[in-house]
């Protein structure tokens, strides 16, 4: 006999008292979908892992909550969810305490966990109504449209579905009610390149409806195109919050070129931005941020070009860089 | 149970039964007076004083245990929780659950007692056969919620069974051998299964008991619902 999801329907109704069911009021409406204050959380073995979080998401932005594994992402989503307690400061969520006053906030948002366990028995049919009786409602033309999109697998139990079917189920449950606010922890990861696509588009109208995506992510690439604002978050602290254009700006690509010929990087390394790192041969490497391709295109296209590849900086690096403007900056 | 029929009314079992050691008595409820060849007393001796218990015992804890210490260890609390329900509620609604589960089995041991009595020839009275069947189910309630509760206090899926579990040693052998081990006879009041009355068929067992052991898993299971808002919730 298993809590949850597949608590029988009866119960489920009974737990919520009057004031969860209030419905989304002034008060939750008004507020901004996201704030903290100090938020802090430190672990019993002493491990920081959020350490003094100020940060506010504005209504009908995407945000995107980026930073390397281990930075503090999912510990802040368990945080704002009032899965886990601060240690000091304060989270609201729609205007209530996280913590303290969840029950109401979480009426209204959606969720997706970084790391999703459903009801290996149930159906994923079974599954999504289980789950709308235990909020007390749903939308059941959103459900389907959502599962149609998705090409959701809903008459064969969870244990059979791959990672990637289930994680869609999830994708459903967190949108189905039509939330004002949604958080998603990494909820990409795992999905086919055409399906991430679709997601994108998913949040990209759900912001365009008026409302709230936060979601957090390790990579800049998958998030620049979708989302608003970026906050990036390293070792416990939330060091930049940037419009993902300026972000876009500073974001390094890290490319080879292989010519026909040796050729010396000197022409290359003038365009501004590039470096060169390396030049063995025939094959030049240079780092150059996202703004400075066209150039460099243009530059390389000059000579015989046998090959070209372009990749995304790491996190790491971004911050590297990141840091090393700000102690220009002083 | 069918082998009753051919032992009924033989005093060379009684006899061999007298021999027992004192120990073994005590433990299985064999007591003074008491004959195995009577149909309360066999069934008392053969099922009420140790399998059924064992096996309400292993139904219920195992149950609580699951209901929340089990869902958390599998992750799946992380995506329930994160729903517009109050914790305390889950809880409770999951001790409901672990409830209904262990009347259902006590409701079916005295059922099937009823419906195979008159098969048998125990002659057995109704008002005790429910005796039998509150025993069992008071013993389920304690545990079960014990275990629940443990589980939703301390996230430890080994506490929730184990502390239910170590009771309910405590409990079955301070019971069975308090009688011989003077120094066992002050923790006698602790024992739920003294409380309930060892030889429910044979007219043994004790309402108030039953009563008193059901009055304290309530509390139990409050507890426990209360302690699970205070904590962080495991991840997977």
């Amino acid at each position: 006999m298993t809590l949850s999801p597949a608590m029988p329907s009866r119960v489920a109704e009974h737990l919520s008292g009057p004031a969860e069911r209030r419905g989304y009021d002034r008060r939750m409406a008004d507020a901004p979908p996201i704030e903290t204050f100090g938020l802090s959380k430190t672990y019993g073995d002493g491990v920081r892992a959020l350490v003094d979080l100020q940060l506010q998401v504005e209504r009908g932005e995407v945000f995107g909550y980026l930073g390397p594994n281990g930075a503090g992402k999912s510990t802040t989503i368990r945080l704002l969810l009032g899965l886990i307690r601060p240690t000091s400061g304060r989270a609201s969520l729609l205007g209530c305490d996280a913590w303290s006053d969840g029950v109401s906030a979480r009426a209204e948002a959606g969720y997706l966990p970084g790391d999703l366990r459903l009801a290996d028995r149930l159906t994923g049919l079974e599954q999504l109504e289980s789950l709308a009786r235990l909020r007390g409602k749903v939308d059941e033309r959103l459900r389907d449209e959502l599962c149609e999109r998705l090409g959701v697998v809903l008459d064969r139990p969870i244990r059979h579905l791959s990672k990637g079917n289930r994680q869609k189920l999830g994708l459903v449950q967190a949108f189905m009610h039509r939330p004002p606010l949604v958080v998603l922890d990494e909820p990409t990861a795992g999905l086919d390149p055409l399906l991430q696509g679709e997601v994108r588009a998913l949040l990209r109208e759900t912001a365009e409806d008026g409302r709230t995506v936060f979601l957090s992510s390790h990579s800049l690439d998958e998030v620049e195109h979708v989302a608003d604002r970026v906050g990036i978050l390293r070792g416990g602290r939330l060091i930049d919050v940037d419009a993902v254009d300026t972000l876009r700006e500073r974001s390094l690509r890290h490319v080879t070129v292989t010519f026909a010929e040796p050729l010396d990087g000197a022409g290359l390394a003038g365009i501004d931005g590039v470096r060169v790192t390396g030049v063995e041969g025939a094959v030049v490497r240079l780092s150059a941020p996202e703004t400075a391709l066209d150039a460099l295109v243009k530059a390389v296209a000059e000579h015989d070009v046998v090959d070209f590849v372009s990749q995304p900086a790491d996190l790491e690096e971004i911050f590297l860089e990141l840091y090393r403007e700000d102690d220009h900056g002083r | 149970m069918a082998i009753f029929p051919s032992i009924e009314g033989s005093p060379d079992l009684d006899d061999l039964l007298e021999s027992y050691p004192e120990v073994l008595k005590s433990l299985f409820g064999i007591v003074e007076g008491s004959s195995i060849t009577s149909g309360p007393g066999y069934l008392d001796a053969e099922l009420f004083s140790f399998m059924l218990p064992l096996l309400v015992l292993l139904l219920a804890i195992g149950s609580g245990a699951r209901a929340f210490a089990g869902e958390e260890d599998a992750g799946r609390l992380e995506l329930v929780l994160a729903y517009p329900l109050r914790r305390r509620d889950a809880v409770l609604a999951q001790g409901a659950a672990v409830g209904a589960e262990v009347l259902l089995v006590s409701l079916a041991a005295g059922l099937a007692l009823l419906v195979l009595d008159p098969l048998v020839g125990l002659d057995l009275s109704v008002g005790r056969i429910g005796a039998a069947g509150g025993s069992l189910l008071a013993l389920g309630l304690l545990h079960g919620w014990l275990a629940l509760a443990v589980g939703a206090a301390t996230s430890s899926r080994a506490l929730a069974i184990g502390l239910p579990t170590a009771l309910a040693a405590c409990g079955y052998l301070v019971n069975g051998l308090h009688g011989i081990a003077g120094w066992l006879d002050p923790l006698r009041v602790a024992s739920p299964f003294w409380l309930i009355g060892s030889s429910p068929l044979e007219g043994g067992s004790s309402g108030w008991g039953i009563l008193v052991v059901v009055l304290v898993a309530i509390p139990v299971l409050v507890a426990g619902s209360l302690l699970v808002e205070r904590r962080d919730l495991r991840t997977a």
